[in-house]
């Protein structure tokens, strides 16, 4: 990122330029009046045009005049003057996170900055993994001469973060490998504003990461959830490029930032506090940097390119890891991508008959530059089919009041009376909100089912829980709530349930209770309400599927108890007898079955004597039993008079026979056989 | 033995099995004496709506007749001749005909004579008098007196057409072996069984049992219902013949009567059955007959774990 | 376990039906009518009787990926109703859907059933140059239960509250003298019939009272089980199909369930097949009828807890005795 090297930066985009244009050199020259030679001396770096011949270069290929306008490079946060250090304001927390995690958090994010609310706001997950040359180049032009002593001293602590950066240290050396994870959104605000203060831009970029403080707010959605970006790298590392929604600077496109995060670390005798920015330096403040606005080479050199205008922005997390641990490849990854997205947002992706989603997701993976994964839409329908057919059902008005088959959905309202706030005079303020539950049956493919997710707001989940007081036998169901603003409605109870509900949540929003934020805003009897519309939403679900009569036979209790015919319920001891473990057979050129059998035993010290039998199946009445031409002892046992004796202690035996053709009832090739151990009859 | 008269104004009823099992005693069982009437007919309950067709004395009749037709020595013919006129007089649905306590009414109060007519067997070896099963009164479908001859109608029927029903009950084999196989519920594999019979394929009672073992074996690998499809039968032909039931004359005792048009079994069906069947049999051994089986084609084995001792719910069986 | 061998390639992954939906004479019933849990269609839960038809709605799931790389040939699969006491077979093909799954419907024609169908899938395939050969089946098929209220699978004895001198149970008058009587005969399943005409026995069995009514409440209701059980299992073995060397085969019903349930009390040193074969040879032999006999009244104290609620009547009586001392 040295822009010392200028006259070789600016050949290189010039030959990409050329390149990506389909120009020739040759036709560049003769547009710009010069000689070959002389385009070939600019992108062989030999030379480089003067600014006005720049200009026209520009005018005719596009982009920017110069790459990079001003020196981009890596600025490192001295250490307080005071000497305090931070062992991680990203240590503490960071490092150890869930792919999970993060893709609830920046997908939510995603959702709450959409730009055109009458279209979906798009995000797409990629994972790329980067070895040999692809890797080389990306170190080179991110900077990594630069970043790496930091690393390496960083590494060198004992802290967690110490032991976490060796690693990943070690890994890079030894495997040769990297994981780019990047997050796109497509149809959002982007990062406006400028770098410091109230901006979203700053909110990101500038803020502490650990920080939850309300003020964090203030840029917008960006609270503790962009943490994860972070704490995704195992470097620490997340190059930014935002594409926003209004310009700054007269620029909206290729905003592009790099922030790093580490622990106290010394450097040749400098302290520093850890974190770097990449950027183009700030005159005025030290160590830190702006971000700059680049030419398209270098968003596609750092991986950061997007491939319309469209506002969003676009998250590069460097050496991407799970510390869940349960992805052990690219493609574990790539499905947990895909699965986390469809549950925790399959009511923001699913659409209606004439309604669009409010999201649409897709996951990709790549290896150098090659797709090793085609983009993989996340189909709501696929991975929660039963949630998402509720909630289309509801879009589309295609509810029922009763089930009747097992793909429709019935809706009934739940009532949340919202109080009114404690300010408000005694006869105003409150109201009554229709909240909308769906039930339908569970499909196969749902994991867990017989629960209820609350949702409200942009349809955001806010908790899963089970049913209680459901009637034994109850066949397995999804039901949804739609409260506050995702029933869709758009009235004044809608928008006072959906403040209420906000006010029941904890700061985790993971449910809907009793909460001191309740008591203190609204008038009294509001925690009651809360309880009631819980008790409420169970007696709902239950009023649907819940239907059957718990009709008793008749007889007194005592009676009925003593003569239940439940089989289940009966002790038996488990593997006492000896038995067929398994049994391969085929028909052989006689027409003979051939039967090689295993058998079970049971610990005992006495032998066992029992007789194998062979019978034809049938599809009703009595088998016929198929005497053995030959019967063979295999191991552990021995024949002896047609019985077959197995040895004392062993636990397991087997034999081979021979079915007598003569006595077969039908040719074998149309019969099934049946092999049984039993006790030697007197009569056998 | 003395006959109740029958009044004409008499219906069937139902007759619980706990009842029916208390008076078969040893001198019922053998003839000697006939159940006792009025405590039966105290112990019975009504069948539900009144109608023609529960006329005991239609049945009377005809089994008067049967007895009177058939003498000493062919009794067993009488299956053949009664089978079609008892189902065409007891006009009935098969959901109305699965309820045993009306063939126990029908054996205990309305025919018992006749039960012990035809099924009285000879002497025992110890000397000891020769008695009555007592499942030809209180059996299953294919035991019972009166309950085997109607469903060998019903299952051996084709359409209103009665005459495979006959040949099949020509056949003791027939009746004690194939009827009690549940692969006959599937019409045209009935319908190829009597098939083989009038084509002389299978002619002794040995070879009617090697054929039902055979075709019960391989019922397990072959689904016949897909090799040989059969219609549904239309119920509204059954239902209307129910009806008519009102109005009908008795069924006549020279000519066949008609059954139900509920649809005819298709013919190719029978003809695919009927192949499929006379190629399994050529395979069977039968004891007595002098060529021993081909052998079977070479094929290979695949084990199917069936938990039987392990399912909670057993399933039905016969 | 019994391991039936076929002598062709079958299906290894699972095949499941599913009833999704039914209706009467054309009108959608709720779903509750249908438990996926149980398998069982219970058509008579809105107690409507005067239905004709009843079409149930079916989708089935084969392992399609096995199906289309193995060696079988036009895959058929079909829905078979089938029932016992009617003997009534009704079968339909399902078709491939657009989403894999098979689909399609069948009709229960009422006068065509009793009490209880079963309901199979076949999966069938042309494997060589035969047709029709049974690939897959659903080891666990649906039960259609024509009289049943609650889709549940497990039927339970009927205890039946009526006066024995009652016009309208003309047959149970015979046995007024009696508290209670127990019926096994008849196919359905077995009844305990309690004489409502027996003085104070229905407030007896009834709940609440004091300790001492309580304990003597007990040991009836053990009394009266442990007569039903020893009736069942007679009831069970008498009737048992045998094959063709003499072995029995499981009755399938309330029947079997009573021999499951039972024999390992009764020949708990042997198998179950063996327990019944042993039990089935000395009832119809004769030979050890008597030692089988103290087996049965075992087994039946045991599942009617004779001993136990003749222990607690005991100490409740003692206690009794105490407190008047």
């Amino acid at each position: 990122m040295d822009n010392e090297v200028g006259a070789e930066g600016y050949g290189s985009w010039l030959e990409q330029r050329l390149r990506q244009q389909g120009i020739s050199t040759a036709e560049l020259a003769k547009r710009l009046d010069v000689t070959p030679a002389a385009v070939s001396a600019w992108i062989g770096g030999r030379s480089e045009p003067r600014d006005a011949m720049k200009r026209a270069v520009a005018n005719l290929l596009g982009g920017e005049p110069t790459p990079l306008a001003s020196p981009v490079s890596w600025y490192h946060r001295p250490a307080h003057a005071d000497g305090g250090r931070e062992f991680g304001n990203a240590a503490a927390f960071a490092f150890d996170a869930d792919v999970s995690v993060l893709a609830r958090e920046a997908t939510q994010n995603s959702l709450d900055e959409r730009l055109d609310s009458a279209r979906p706001v798009r995000v797409r997950y990629t994972l790329h993994e980067l070895t040999g040359d692809h890797l080389n180049f990306f170190l080179r032009d991110l900077g990594w001469d630069d970043l790496e002593p930091h690393y390496r001293v960083a590494a060198e602590q004992k802290q967690k973060v110490g032991r976490v950066l060796a690693e990943a240290l070690r890994e890079l050396r030894e495997i040769g490998s990297l994981l780019l994870l990047r997050v796109d959104d497509f149809n959002a605000t982007g990062l406006i504003g400028g770098d410091y203060g109230d901006s979203k831009f700053a909110a990101v970029v500038r803020d502490q990461l650990n920080s939850n403080k309300s003020s964090n707010q203030a840029g917008g959605s960006y609270g503790l959830g962009k943490a994860t970006l972070w704490a995704t790298s195992r470097f620490g590392l997340v190059l930014i490029n935002s594409t926003l929604s209004e310009p700054h600077e007269g620029r909206t496109e290729r905003r592009l930032v790099g922030r790093l995060e580490l622990p106290w670390h010394v450097l040749a005798e400098d302290e520093f506090a850890g974190p770097a920015w990449l950027g183009t330096g700030d005159p005025e403040r030290e160590g830190i940097a702006r971000s700059w606005w680049a030419d398209e080479a270098t968003a596609e050199a750092l991986h950061l390119e997007r491939d319309t205008s469209e506002p969003g922005t676009s998250f590069l997390i460097v050496g991407a890891h799970d510390a869940a641990g349960d992805t052990g490849n690219l493609q574990d990854m790539h499905r947990k991508l895909v699965s986390t997205l469809g549950q925790n947002f399959w009511a923001a992706m699913t659409s209606g008959r004439d309604r669009t989603p409010l999201l649409e997701a897709s996951v990709v993976t790549m290896r150098n530059g090659i797709f090793v994964t085609d983009e993989e839409r996340v189909d709501p329908h696929v991975e929660q089919p039963a949630c998402a057919r509720a909630l289309r059902a509801y879009l589309d008005g295609d509810t029922v009041d009763q089930l009747t088959a097992a793909h429709q959905v019935a809706l009934a309202h739940v009532t949340l009376r919202v109080p009114r706030l404690g300010t408000e005079p005694r006869t105003e303020g409150g109201a009554e909100h229709e909240a909308v539950l769906l039930v339908t049956p569970a499909d196969d493919k749902d994991e867990s089912s017989n629960r209820l997710v609350c949702m409200r707001g942009n349809r955001m989940t806010v908790m899963e829980r089970a049913v209680r007081d459901l009637p034994l036998g109850t066949d397995p169901f999804q039901a949804v709530l739609l409260a506050g603003r995702a029933t869709g409605r758009e009235t004044r109870a809608t928008g006072l349930a959906e403040a209420f509900l906000r006010a029941a949540e904890p700061p985790e929003h993971n449910d809907w209770n009793k909460t001191e934020e309740l008591a203190a805003t609204y008038a009294r009897g509001a925690l009651s309400r809360i309880t009631e519309f819980r008790r409420d939403m169970d007696a709902a679900v239950r009023g649907i599927i819940g239907r059957r009569k718990a009709k008793r036979d008749g007889g007194p209790d005592v009676l009925r108890d003593l003569l239940r015919l439940d089989v289940a319920n009966t002790s038996r001891r488990v593997n006492a007898h000896p038995s067929i473990r398994h049994v391969s057979a085929s028909v052989d050129d006689s027409g003979a079955w051939q039967v090689q059998a295993e058998v079970k035993l049971p610990a005992r010290e006495d032998a066992w004597t029992l007789e194998a039998v062979a019978k034809f199946d049938v599809r009703s009445g009595g088998r016929p039993r198929v005497p053995w031409a030959r019967l063979a002892a295999g191991e552990n046992c021995r024949v002896e008079n047609g019985l077959l004796m197995f040895s004392p202690g062993a636990r397991s035996a087997s034999f081979t026979g021979v079915t007598d053709v003569t006595a077969h009832p039908v040719n074998a090739a149309m019969a099934s056989l049946v092999v049984d151990l039993q006790k030697a009859r007197e009569s056998a | 033995m003395n006959r109740h008269t029958v009044d004409r104004s008499d219906l069937l009823a139902l007759l619980p099995e706990t009842v029916a099992l208390k008076y078969l005693t040893r001198s019922v069982l053998s003839g000697q004496e006939a159940p006792p009437r009025i405590a039966l007919l105290r112990a019975a309950s009504p069948m539900g709506e009144p109608s023609a067709r529960w006329s005991a004395y239609a049945l009377c009749e005809l089994v008067d007749e049967a007895m009177s037709r058939f003498p000493e020595g062919s009794r067993a013919a009488a299956d053949a001749w009664l089978a079609p006129r008892l189902h065409a007089t007891l006009r009935m649905t098969r959901a109305e005909a699965s309820d045993p306590e009306l063939w126990i009414y029908v054996a205990m109060v309305v025919a018992p004579d006749y039960v012990v007519w035809r099924h009285l067997g000879g002497a025992g070896s110890s000397g000891e008098p020769a008695m009555v099963a007592t499942g030809r009164f209180t059996g299953p479908h294919y035991t019972q007196a009166f309950a085997r001859l109607w469903w060998a109608a019903e299952l051996f029927r084709d359409g209103d057409d009665y005459r495979p029903a006959v040949t099949a009950c020509r056949n003791q084999d027939v009746l004690n072996t194939v009827m009690r196989l549940d692969l006959i519920d599937h019409r045209p594999s009935a319908r190829a069984v009597v098939r083989l019979l009038d084509q002389g394929t299978i002619r002794t009672g040995r070879e009617v049992n090697a054929l039902a073992k055979a075709i019960n074996t391989a019922g397990t690998t072959l689904l016949y219902d897909v090799l040989a499809p059969d219609e549904l039968p239309e119920q509204e032909g059954v239902r209307e013949w129910i009806r008519d039931a009102e109005t009908a004359p008795p069924a006549p005792w020279k000519a066949l009567p008609d059954g139900p048009k509920d649809g005819r079994i298709p013919e190719a069906s029978v003809d695919t059955m009927t192949g499929c069947f006379a190629g399994l049999f050529e395979k069977a051994p039968v004891r007595g007959r002098a060529d021993s089986p081909s052998p079977g084609v070479p094929a290979q084995g695949v084990s199917l774990h069936k938990a039987y001792a392990e399912s909670s719910e057993p399933r039905s069986a016969r | 376990m019994t391991t039936s061998v076929r002598p062709y390639p079958t299906l290894a992954g699972s095949v499941e039906l599913e009833v999704v939906g039914a209706a009467l004479d054309g009108r959608p019933q709720l779903l509750d009518m249908i438990s996926r849990q149980e398998r069982v269609v219970a058509l008579h839960l809105n107690e409507r009787s005067d239905w004709r038809e009843a079409r149930l709605e079916l989708r089935a799931r084969l392992p399609q990926r096995e199906l289309s790389t193995g060696p079988w040939q036009k895959v058929e699969c079909v829905a078979v109703l089938t029932e016992g006491v009617t003997n009534s077979r009704t079968l339909r093909p399902l078709r491939r859907a657009s989403d894999g799954s098979w689909a399609g419907s069948i009709t229960v024609e009422r006068d065509l059933h009793r009490v209880r169908a079963d309901l199979d899938l076949f999966v069938t395939a042309t494997i060589g140059d035969v047709p029709g050969r049974i690939v897959g089946t659903d080891e666990n098929p649906w039960i259609v239960d024509l009289t049943a209220r609650t889709p549940l699978r497990q039927r339970t004895l009927e205890i039946n509250e009526v006066d024995f001198g009652d016009a309208d149970v003309p047959w149970l008058s015979r046995f007024k003298e009696l508290p209670w009587l127990v019926e096994t005969s008849g196919g359905d399943v077995p009844t305990v019939h309690l004489n409502l005409g027996f003085e104070g026995l229905k407030e007896l069995l009834g709940s609440g009272g004091s300790v001492s009514e309580k304990a003597l409440r007990g040991s009836i209701a053990a009394q009266i089980a442990a007569e039903a059980w020893t009736a069942m299992f007679h009831s069970a073995i008498s009737e048992l199909e045998l094959d063709d060397d003499g072995t029995p085969q499981w009755p399938g019903g309330w029947r079997e369930s009573v021999l499951r349930i039972m024999l390992p009390d009764v020949h708990p040193e042997l198998p179950p097949a063996d327990a019944l074969f042993e039990a089935h040879s000395s009832r119809a032999n004769g030979g050890g009828w008597h030692e089988l006999q103290s087996r049965i009244q075992y087994a039946a104290s045991r599942r009617a807890k004779v001993s136990r609620s003749l222990s607690t009547a005991i100490r409740s009586l003692d206690r009794s005795k105490e407190a008047r001392a």
